[in-house]
């Protein structure tokens, strides 16, 4: 990750956020491309660990939804 | 849907004259053919299945509502489209929307000036329906009140300050959940709803508002004006289908709808021929669904014994064993066309994807989902040796399955595939930004690389079923599947808690269509205790329930005897019953009776009938009421139908019938408007001016206000029928065997109200009849075989099911024993092992577990992993994203 | 029973209820022949905004 960037590290729920994400795509909306998308099976399956070590790597945000 | 183009023949140049040719020059993939030619096909095949649909009904011929000359009145359809995120608007909802979105033409120029954003739309019901004047169609097309209603709420939603009106002659919401949804509309997002039949609408010639005039409730004309009106055009049969049925030979109503008998409703007068959808008599989505299954069940019950005789079992290939081996990873970078190469500099990514760790092939395709590259990718990946996959093209929720069929082609195991999607989270978002999409590409691919290079082969367990099938209750729907069941092969067991099989339909006098259902009934059940497949314990309840899809251990009583029912699936049919009126002095006179004792009268030819001079059916009791906010679906045509047969009887009888809305959908209305021909007298009234009923000696006083004239109406009538409501079972300790959730009225709640109308979402559980929703009698059968379809895909599936390589695992050297990932399972997937060395420890029941990986990220041991989704994988791709830092 | 008969179907038909007759057929072990006139599956359900009563996307 540059240091001039904002870097947002997102845990997407397969189920439905990830969809979403799918679906932004298919309808062609424009969003800052700032974000990594880690796909998950459910956002049960978060732990903390993730949430801080994706901060110690570097991002400026972490962002888990499902 | 698919998107996909098509050449039309009649404009293409090259077709027509032989010039141009430019899309097949510019067509990456070589996808176009211009000597395609129509050809004739011929099938053999052992049944049909006809479900040709409907056309939208065309309101150019209605010459008050000049559709066809002003450009803010719309159809339904064209407002779904302007609502519709991929419509010509992308759902912003302007006027004039039929004009084209850049007109070229000089007044469609000047019109699209003019075009602004609706604060006024008026929904016109019934266009094409209930209609003898304008057009045919009698009949009424069951979806248009709901849409209407959904269509007003989505665009209100839209923007907020928009004033919806719906205009309406009943309101027909009488589906599940449907009632809620009416009056959510009135008193959450503030729909207004007028009951009136707009007479005419007239433009204003600068502005192009519309004007319309109608008569309201008490008879006053009204003038208002709209910036648009949406038609709400009804279903109609085209020509077409009416010719095509003739063709295959099947009879058909007036109106073209196909003729079925209730008790069969998606067989055809032909046999081998099945009907399902609209053409089936007009239906919203989930009963087109039911339809569906309904209609392949009965293509299966003809075609029973020759199922299986066509298809073919896939060829296994035999999986190569990669543990223990590095990590040989190949990747493969889609263009998508221009769709992802279009925008990310695809050839930098692959040969940047060359150089990450492990990967020992990159390469750039045009359409990695093509089947020629398919083939090219089983063949590179046993020519190079290759052990992980990673695709980085479209989204794994549609394309993941085909790449890993491809690897099972190639002898590998499915799971050692990643795939990563750099179009729609990158190249169609970032599509102007080609540099910025290029680098985060490269990020994403740099994560899949290593995450794939820690996935491991895994295991899919298979799933033993049992083949016998348990139906839990034994009326129409339940009788309906276990028949379907048997007759494809499947020991059935049909459990009732009463002493004699036929549930609620006993009690029916006719079918809306005049069937009678006594002598139907005592047929199907002649049929059932014939079947050589079918048990049925009657006097037996259901005490207990174990097990999961295709192993369920069931435990049945009667009369004190205990057995054990192993199955592999269960059908829930346990129906629902008709309440006791609280209201209207039922129970404190014989003359005030329910609709099913009417019924029973008429069924036994009771001689007081005779005697009746004045009948009088209130609807509606206890429906629609706060404490059973639903409608009871069945009780308007019921009611409808009997006053008809006491009409028929005698006609001297005056018969009124006191309603809110008249609910007759579909061909159902045919007969509201024979009662009004025969005489029956409706009067509507309003819930908080309900009828007053007082018992008197010589006759049943009931006193209303009439809408039509304000006036007190007073009625004496020897012979009140309430339409009570039907009520559900409300099986809790069912609901809980079976782990299958009731909504809040007690009826069970099924996996997906459009598209999985007949099966639970706990696995291997299905649902039919009353106990759904309440439905007559062809709606109970149709739900009944569309249950017994869904069972029969899995009991098909008896050596192929698996379950999923993506569950849970416990290291039980590591296992705590705290107990954490046993109570927080929603799936009940993990429990204690009972023996061997590790007993007391935690173990996954792979059936059940769904892979969420709760009890993954709960275990304060690190005993749990969840296969495919590790722990050591998910930092594996957060740490690739820290590397260049 | 008659043994001349074939273990497939034609589905006439690629609306919502066509695709999923078709579907429950070939699950359940009979060949099928979805047959659909236009260019494309999906029929009307397809051209629709969001579904009654869950107001979910009709794709």
């Amino acid at each position: 990750m540059s240091d001039n960037e904002i870097k947002i590290v997102s845990f997407l729920c397969n189920w439905c956020s990830y969809g979403a994400a799918d679906l932004a795509g298919v309808s062609r909306m424009e969003y800052p491309a700032d974000i990594r998308v880690i796909r998950i099976p459910c956002t049960g399956r978060m732990s903390p660990k993730f949430v801080l070590s994706a901060f110690r790597e570097g991002a400026d945000a972490v962002w888990v939804s499902g | 849907m698919p998107l996909k183009y098509v050449i039309n023949p009649d404009v293409c140049l090259k077709l027509q004259k032989d010039k141009c040719g430019t899309c097949a020059d510019v067509c990456p993939a070589n996808a176009i053919d211009y000597t395609q030619t129509e050809e004739t096909i011929t099938l053999n095949a052992g049944s049909i299945v006809f479900s040709p649909g409907f056309k939208p009904f065309d309101p150019s011929r209605f010459d008050n509502y000049q559709y066809a000359n002003y450009p803010n009145v719309v159809t339904s359809m064209e407002f779904e489209r302007l609502l519709s995120a991929s419509g010509p608007t992308h759902g912003h909802v302007m006027t004039m929307p039929k004009l084209p979105m850049k007109p070229k033409k000089k007044a469609d120029k000047a019109l699209a000036e003019k075009r602004k954003d609706p604060k006024k739309i008026a929904w016109f019901q019934c266009v094409g329906s209930r209609d003898m004047n304008k057009c045919d169609n009698a009949y009424c097309s069951s979806v248009c009140c709901m849409y209407a209603v959904k269509e007003a709420i989505i665009a209100k939603e839209h923007d907020p300050e928009l004033e919806p009106y719906i205009f309406f002659m009943d309101m027909r919401t009488p589906g599940k959940e449907f009632e809620k949804y009416y009056q959510n509309a009135k008193e959450k997002h503030g729909i207004n709803f007028v009951r009136a039949r707009v007479h005419s609408v007239t433009e204003d010639r600068d502005t192009h508002d519309l004007n319309i005039r109608y008569a309201d409730e008490m008879g006053q004309i009204v003038d208002d004006s709209f910036d648009m009106v949406v038609l709400s055009v009804g279903l109609e049969i085209p020509q077409e289908t009416r010719d095509m049925a003739e063709k295959l030979g099947i009879d058909i109503t007036d109106h073209g709808f196909c003729k079925t008998d209730s008790f069969e409703p998606v067989t055809s007068s032909r046999d081998g021929v099945y009907v399902s959808g609209v053409f089936n008599n007009p239906k919203d989505i989930p009963e087109s669904v039911l339809d569906a299954s309904a209609a392949a069940s009965a293509a299966g019950d003809f075609l029973a014994d020759v199922r299986g005789t066509m298809t073919k079992a896939e060829e296994k290939i035999e999986e190569t064993n990669v543990i223990g081996d590095p990590p040989k990873i190949g990747v493969f970078v889609c263009d998508c066309g221009s769709n992802i190469a279009g925008v990310v500099d695809c050839p930098s990514l692959t040969e940047y994807a060359k150089e990450l760790p492990y990967v020992e092939f990159a390469t750039e395709t045009l359409y990695a989902c093509a089947q020629d590259t398919q083939d090219k990718m089983v063949e590179t990946i046993k020519e190079k040796g290759l052990n992980r996959i990673v695709v980085a093209a479209c989204t794994p929720k549609t394309h993941e399955p085909l790449f890993q069929e491809s690897m099972v082609n190639a002898g590998l195991n499915k799971y050692l595939f990643e795939m990563t999607n750099i179009r729609n989270h990158n190249s169609w978002v970032h599509k102007n930004n080609p540099e910025i999409a290029t680098e985060k590409a490269k990020d994403l691919v740099r994560m899949a690389v290593a995450k794939a290079a820690l996935a491991q082969p895994l295991a899919e367990e298979k799933i033993n079923v049992n083949d016998t099938v348990m139906v839990v209750g034994g009326g129409l729907a339940g009788l309906t599947a276990a028949k379907s069941l048997a007759t494809q092969g499947y020991d059935t067991h049909i459990v009732e808690k009463k002493d004699v099989l036929g549930g609620e339909a006993l009690k029916l006098y006719k079918t809306a269509q005049g069937e009678d259902v006594g002598e139907k009934m005592a047929a199907l059940v002649a049929d059932i205790e014939a079947n050589e497949k079918i048990t049925v314990h009657t006097n037996t309840t259901l005490e207990g329930v174990e097990g999961f899809v295709g192993n369920f251990k069931s435990k049945l009583v009667s009369g004190g005897n205990e057995t054990e029912l192993e199955h592999g699936v269960a059908v829930l049919a346990t129906g629902a019953k008709c309440s006791e009126p609280t209201e209207y002095c039922f129970g404190d006179d014989d003359r005030i009776i329910k609709t099913l004792d009417l019924d029973k009268m008429l069924k036994e030819q009771d001689a007081k009938l005779d005697s009746v001079k004045t009948a009088v059916f209130i609807q509606c009791v206890g429906s629609r009421e706060p404490n059973r906010p639903y409608c009871s679906r069945v009780c308007c045509t019921h009611s409808i139908d009997n006053a008809i047969e006491l009409k028929k009887r005698n006609p001297e009888t005056d018969v009124f019938i006191l309603y809110r809305d008249i609910r007759t959908y579909g061909e159902r209305e045919l007969l509201y408007k024979e009662a009004r021909e025969l005489g029956v007298i409706f009067i509507r009234y309003e819930v908080d001016r309900k009828p007053e009923v007082k018992v008197e000696k010589d006759a049943v006083k009931i006193t209303l206000i009439d809408h039509v004239l304000n006036q007190p109406v007073e009625i004496e009538a020897d012979l009140l029928t309430l339409a009570a409501a039907i009520e559900p079972r409300k099986d809790e300790r069912l609901a809980n065997f079976f782990k299958v959730p009731l909504n809040d009225e007690g009826f069970f709640v099924e996996k997906h109200a459009k598209l999985g109308p007949a099966e639970f979402a706990t696995d291997g559980v299905f649902v039919a009849g009353s106990g759904h929703y309440p439905k007559p009698v062809n709606e109970a059968a149709t739900q009944g075989r569309a249950a017994a379809s869904r069972a029969l895909t899995l009991l098909a599936k008896k050596d192929s099911l698996f379950t999923s390589g993506t569950i849970a695992t416990v290291d039980q050297e590591k296992c705590s024993q705290c107990g954490v990932c046993v109570s927080i399972c929603p799936y009940n997937a993990p429990g204690f092992a009972a023996d061997g060395r590790f007993a007391g420890t935690a173990e996954i029941n792979p059936v059940l577990c769904k892979g969420c990986g709760l009890c993954v990220a709960s275990c304060r041991s690190g005993a749990l992993h969840l296969r495919g989704f590790d722990t050591n994988q998910i930092f594996s791709q957060i740490f690739a994203l820290g590397e260049v830092v | 029973m008659n043994s001349t008969k074939t273990g497939s179907v034609v589905v006439i038909g690629g609306g919502i209820s066509g695709m999923l007759s078709a579907l429950d057929l070939a699950n359940s072990g009979f060949y099928v022949y979805l047959v659909e006139k236009g260019p494309s599956i999906g029929g009307v359900m397809a051209q629709l905004d969001k579904t009654f009563p869950t107001n979910d996307c009709a794709m």
